[in-house]
């Protein structure tokens, strides 16, 4: 167990010492500040602040939205309308846009970050065949498949840690521009059937955390590629596209029975919670779970069966 | 003396193709083993076999009696090895490229990794990137990885190439060093015999994935082998005439010196009967059989380089 956390010490040693790496935060950060002052100058939110007569402007609100539905014919507006209402009822004046819903909103930035994981996947394995240094890296007192394990578990740390960072910088960024709600304010949103109130806090977790399934199934699909081609360009490549590509693809299959089958079918967990609808019929969240094993085990099976199996011949 | 490393019948292919073709050797504790043949012969894929990078397809190899092939773990314990060119993290300081194999160690103490440094010289440049390091210095940070755990076999892969000769005389004399007062065993391989010729005890001679011969350095001049003599003498004519006549040799005069070819053993001899026969005489050079004309007979020409 010492030398496994040696070994991981090792791996985020090999990655801090880049400057590659530290540029993904550089870049992440960036994106954040840019999103936060375009929100604060052209954003609507910031200026929606309710007064006194909060009710009244609510209901204004719903019939200029009730007005716009007819005009447009179909059901746009509903969940908005329905919530404005929940707030009425219930007696609960709607927060002004703050940190925690800008947080909240950033949680679509975990895309930048599989991106990056990626990247990462690609690169940790690869890269020691690239530099020669997969020589003297195996050739200690430690077995490849400890050395392999290390390797994947420092490419989740990374992706934690980033996720993490995400959460803070997004928390600061936002606090500095729209202020801060309290500690856990709630919030009104639309759920499975009804307008619901939760805590601003669980929801941020909840959709960090299913953003994650997405990101760990696209870097160990990487990370296997780097494995078994040793190169980085080609797991790079292949993953993104297939991140990017992967929903279009299931809308072309859909109709038939096996696309359910298709990671790509499961990894949006979204799909079955709150006002969510799966993709295909008869998809359940166990079922997406079960494929996303399956996909997961086979994905690090192929890596380790490569890894611990080859022979590390000349360049 | 006892064995650090045993080759037994060890073979690999390829696909269809065999690279090695049953290696037998064993190397002595303390012994500076010369791993020598052309390129292409399957000395890399030997030592790559000997550290577990490359899978032994029939046979085995025992380090220290410990077989790398069953327990790769505690036999690699034993060795430090630089296989081909020593490349290291060029992004991070030699310090923390040290830090980082001392780490897959168990018990490595800074000491230890300072106590290296010291050894091979690196302490003004330790805390400079490795990318910034001239091939020289990249070197001998591969041997100081190599040296941090106190392996009782070092393995070098062609540990000369790209070095100024100032660099592979420093390399030789580590080695010499090592072998004679901390009792390591040293492999080194090359495609240059006479790279290898002045730091190995003994030589093995590979082709065509074959161990063709060791040779022994020191064994290469005994009583009964020939040598070469070369005279410098006052009067060349009267020398050839006494050496044909008195002790039936052939003899030829070459750049001035009279040149003889006779067995070790009658060099005494040859240079009493010159002194009884009043001749002035200012050298008797004896040249060496050159290990490299066995080598060229054993391996055809044109085959090292």
């Amino acid at each position: 167990m010492l030398n496994f956390i040696s070994l991981l010490k090792n791996e985020q040693m090999k990655l801090y010492s880049r400057f590659a790496t530290w540029s993904m935060y550089i870049i992440l950060a960036g994106i954040l500040l840019v999103g936060a002052l375009i929100v604060f100058i052209f954003g609507e939110e910031n200026e929606q602040t309710y007064g006194d007569d909060w009710k009244g402007q609510l209901a204004q609100e719903n019939e200029e939205l009730l007005e716009m539905n007819e005009d447009v014919g179909f059901v746009g507006f509903d969940s908005e309308i329905a919530v404005n209402e929940y707030h009425i009822e219930n007696d609960v004046k709607p927060h002004p846009y703050d940190a925690w819903q800008f947080t909240l909103e950033n949680a679509g930035l975990s895309m930048i970050i599989s991106l990056f994981t990626i990247i990462v996947a690609a690169g940790i394995i690869s890269n020691e065949y690239r530099w020669g240094t997969i020589k003297l890296l195996l050739i200690r007192p430690i077995s490849r498949t400890k050395i392999l394990l290390s390797k994947f578990v420092s490419v989740l740390l990374f992706s934690v840690t980033m996720l993490v960072f995400l959460f803070i910088i997004s928390l600061v960024i936002g606090a500095i521009f729209f202020g801060i709600n309290g500690w856990n304010p709630n919030l009104v949103q639309m759920g499975a059937n009804e307008v619901e109130e939760v805590s601003i806090f669980a929801e941020i977790f909840t959709q960090y955390g299913l953003n994650m399934v997405n990101l760990v199934m696209m870097a160990t699909f990487a990370f296997m590629i780097s494995t078994l081609f040793r190169s980085s360009a080609m797991a790079i490549g292949l993953a993104i596209f297939l991140m990017f590509t992967g929903n279009t693809i299931i809308g072309f299959v859909a109709e038939y029975d096996w696309a359910k089958y298709i990671l790509f079918a499961n990894t949006n967990l979204n799909q079955y919670i709150g006002s969510g609808s799966p993709i295909i019929d008869g998809m359940t969240l166990g079922f997406s779970i079960t494929v996303l094993v399956v996909y997961f085990v086979l994905f690090l099976l192929v890596s380790w069966l490569t890894f611990t199996k080859r022979d590390i011949a000349g360049n | 003396m006892t064995t650090s490393m045993e080759l037994q019948d060890v073979h690999k292919s390829i696909g269809n193709k065999q690279i090695i073709k049953g290696l037998n050797f064993t190397i002595k504790r303390g012994e500076v083993f010369g791993f020598l043949g052309p390129n292409g012969a399957g000395k890399t894929t030997t030592i790559r076999m000997m550290v577990g990078l490359m899978k032994i397809t029939s046979g085995d190899i025992k380090i220290n009696g410990v077989s790398i092939k069953n327990n790769f773990k505690e036999a690699i314990q034993y060795v430090g090895a630089i296989v081909e060119n020593p490349e290291m993290y060029p992004f991070m300081s030699g310090w923390k490229n040290l830090k980082h194999y001392a780490r897959m160690i168990p018990d490595i103490t800074d000491e230890r990794i300072k106590e290296v440094i010291r050894l091979v010289g690196l302490e003004k440049a330790i805390h400079e990137k490795v990318g910034k390091y001239s091939l020289g210095m990249r070197q001998r940070m591969g041997i100081a990885q190599a040296l941090l755990h106190q392996p009782s076999i070092l393995i070098l892969d062609e540990p000369t190439n790209g070095l100024d000769p100032a660099g592979i005389r420093e390399i030789r004399t580590y080695i010499r060093n090592l072998a004679e007062q901390e009792q390591v065993s040293v492999i080194v391989s090359s495609h240059l015999l006479s790279e290898i010729e002045l730091m190995c005890d003994r030589i093995g001679i590979i082709k065509n994935g074959e161990l063709i011969t060791v040779e022994e350095v020191q064994d290469t001049n005994t009583e009964n082998d020939h040598v070469t003599v070369k005279l410098d003498v006052d009067d060349n004519e009267k020398v050839k005439s006494i050496l044909q006549a008195q002790l039936e040799l052939e003899t030829k005069i070459v750049q001035d010196r009279v040149v003889a070819n006779l067995a070790k053993s009658t060099v005494p001899q040859l240079v009493r009967k010159l002194v009884e026969e009043d001749i002035a005489i200012y050298e008797v050079a004896v040249e060496r059989s050159r290990l490299e004309d066995k080598f060229f007979e054993l391996i055809g020409e044109n085959t090292i380089a």
